[in-house]
């Protein structure tokens, strides 16, 4: 898993810092976000993911499949019990009907 | 709501009402229920519903935008002859990207989490100062006004550090906030609205003055960096901006703070039986303050305005484009659809979870979401989680020496007075 954070969006709450500091912090000069690990360590895929969720601005993009990922995937389909649970809270975040368009 | 009937002409002129001071949450939770995408009879549309709440403040910058400079008069015809209305207009509030996103950045240079954490000790060295200061009267038994005492005065001292302000120019320019906070409701009458330019005139020439002593006696301060910013920057960022800036960086600074060391303060007494979230690790202080903060959100419903871009349909009634749409965040904290038992007291929502989300991945509404985000929130939650096992351990008999006293206002759910005794003290 890779993550990156779009910095034109970002709008420098620091949340992601709050969240997982070990993978993210703020630039000294301006707050904006930025990734501080080359590839996500399984240990932490939950706490991205949860990170990406929770940023304000949607800033924060989480590129799951990279080859070690996809063997994963394709030997063991199931998600863990932690990770439906994060499922479900996040569609519980984005219930339908709010797009807002006419 | 018995006495609610059918419909509610005016939302706006229900919560500023006297009758809902003390407990605005019924009429919030008739309105959520009834009428969740309301239109009041001035226009200005009010959505109480988590959901939509939530949607508008992550649309906004998208789906809705600041007011133009020239249409702030279609919203507020005193627009052209306040001078708090045109401070407000020039802040960083009232701006859409890139402008929104230039300033923003601007000041959070001193609001990233490492700057704040930095600001802990001294924090804890003010929260410590300041109950040594009430202990001697509370230990004769005499009761202690802790809204003033502590409440007010931390977040003072603390922003008084970060502007680089004598502590005792700070407490003079404090006390003209509440009346220009008056002068920014929507219903604000005239001589509001002239007490709050008057109270803003003494804030801008101080400001001013401000600027110029940063200017020739650069110091480790926002005040200074902003200088510094602003002169690198000559044609982007006038004195007028940064002094707007700081305006709005004092009003949004510390009746918020000071009225959720309140609220949190009044939870300790209500629910003593909550209290042991206080006595243990930092997870459950965090999860203590998140509660606080959801269930009493200190701004009930956001000044910002959002025009919506274009014709936006929730819940069946379709917002046309223009309007002025605000968002009644503590309605939507207190949303069943978002939080189970709302009313209900209850720091478990929140505990070993990121800060702002609860167990069941809702967001707390209390600081905004979006690209308005409040820049000083993690500044609050220091301050509270600083504050709270202090007085909890200092003053473990702590109680009401007489019920408090609400500022009344339109939007804000701020305090005038606290009084506190030590139970058994004086009687």
């Amino acid at each position: 898993m890779r993550v990156v954070v779009d910095q034109d969006l970002c709008a420098t709450t620091g949340q992601c810092v709050l969240t997982l500091p070990g993978a993210f912090r703020q630039r000294e000069p301006d707050g904006v976000a930025e990734v501080c690990v080359a590839t996500v360590p399984q240990a932490l895929h939950a706490a991205v993911r949860l990170a990406a969720s929770q940023c304000p601005v949607a800033a924060i993009r989480v590129i799951e499949s990279d080859v070690g990922d996809d063997e994963r995937a394709s030997a063991d389909p199931a998600p863990s019990p932690g990770e439906a649970e994060l499922h479900a809270a996040k569609e519980q975040r984005n219930p339908g009907g709010h797009d807002g368009a006419v | 709501m018995q006495e609610t009937t059918a419909a509610c002409r005016d939302a706006f002129a229900e919560l500023a009402s006297p009758a809902r001071t003390h407990d605005p949450y019924p009429f919030m939770r008739w309105l959520r229920e009834h009428d969740p995408v309301h239109r009041a009879a001035s226009g200005l549309f009010l959505l109480s519903r988590h959901a939509d709440i939530y949607w508008a403040l992550k649309a906004t910058g998208d789906a809705f935008r600041a007011p133009a400079p020239g249409e702030l008069a279609r919203y507020f015809p005193r627009a052209a002859t306040s001078r708090s209305l045109n401070l407000l207009a020039s802040t960083i509030a009232m701006k859409d990207p890139p402008a929104h996103t230039r300033l923003r950045r601007l000041i959070s240079r001193d609001f990233t989490m490492r700057q704040i954490e930095n600001l802990r000790p001294s924090i804890a060295r003010n929260v410590a100062a300041r109950l040594d200061g009430m202990a001697p009267a509370l230990e004769r038994g005499e009761p202690v006004d802790l809204h003033r005492e502590f409440a007010l005065a931390l977040p003072m001292l603390v922003l008084a550090e970060l502007f680089g302000m004598p502590q005792d120019d700070m407490f003079g320019l404090a006390a003209v906030i509440d009346p220009i906070l008056k002068g920014l409701g929507p219903h604000a009458s005239d001589p509001q609205l002239a007490a709050a330019d008057a109270a803003s005139a003494r804030v801008q020439a101080y400001f001013g003055d401000l600027i110029q002593r940063k200017r020739t006696d650069p110091r480790h301060d926002i005040v200074s960096m902003l200088v510094g910013a602003h002169d690198d920057d000559a044609d982007t960022l006038s004195d007028a901006e940064l002094i707007s800036m700081l305006w709005g960086m004092l009003l949004g600074g510390f009746s918020t703070t000071a009225a959720t060391i309140d609220h949190a303060v009044l939870a300790m007494l209500a629910y003593p039986e909550q209290r042991h979230w206080l006595q243990g690790d930092a997870v459950g202080v965090q999860a203590f303050v998140e509660e606080v903060l959801r269930r009493d959100s200190p701004v009930m419903f956001s000044t910002t305005m959002r025009i919506a871009q274009r014709d936006i349909e929730l819940g069946g009634v379709v917002i046309p484009k223009n309007a002025d749409v605000r968002v009644l965040i503590a309605a939507g904290n207190r949303d069943p659809d978002a939080f189970a038992d709302p009313d209900r007291f209850d720091p478990a929502r929140f505990y070993g979870t990121s800060p702002g989300m609860s167990t069941d991945g809702k967001i707390m509404l209390s600081f905004g979401h979006g690209i308005r985000f409040c820049v000083g929130a993690q500044l609050a939650r220091v301050q509270l989680a600083e504050s709270l096992p202090r007085i909890q351990a200092r003053f473990p008999t702590l109680a009401l020496a007489e019920p408090p006293t609400r500022e009344p206002s339109e939007f804000l759910r701020t305090f005038r007075a606290l009084p506190v005794r030590l139970r058994g003290q004086g009687g």
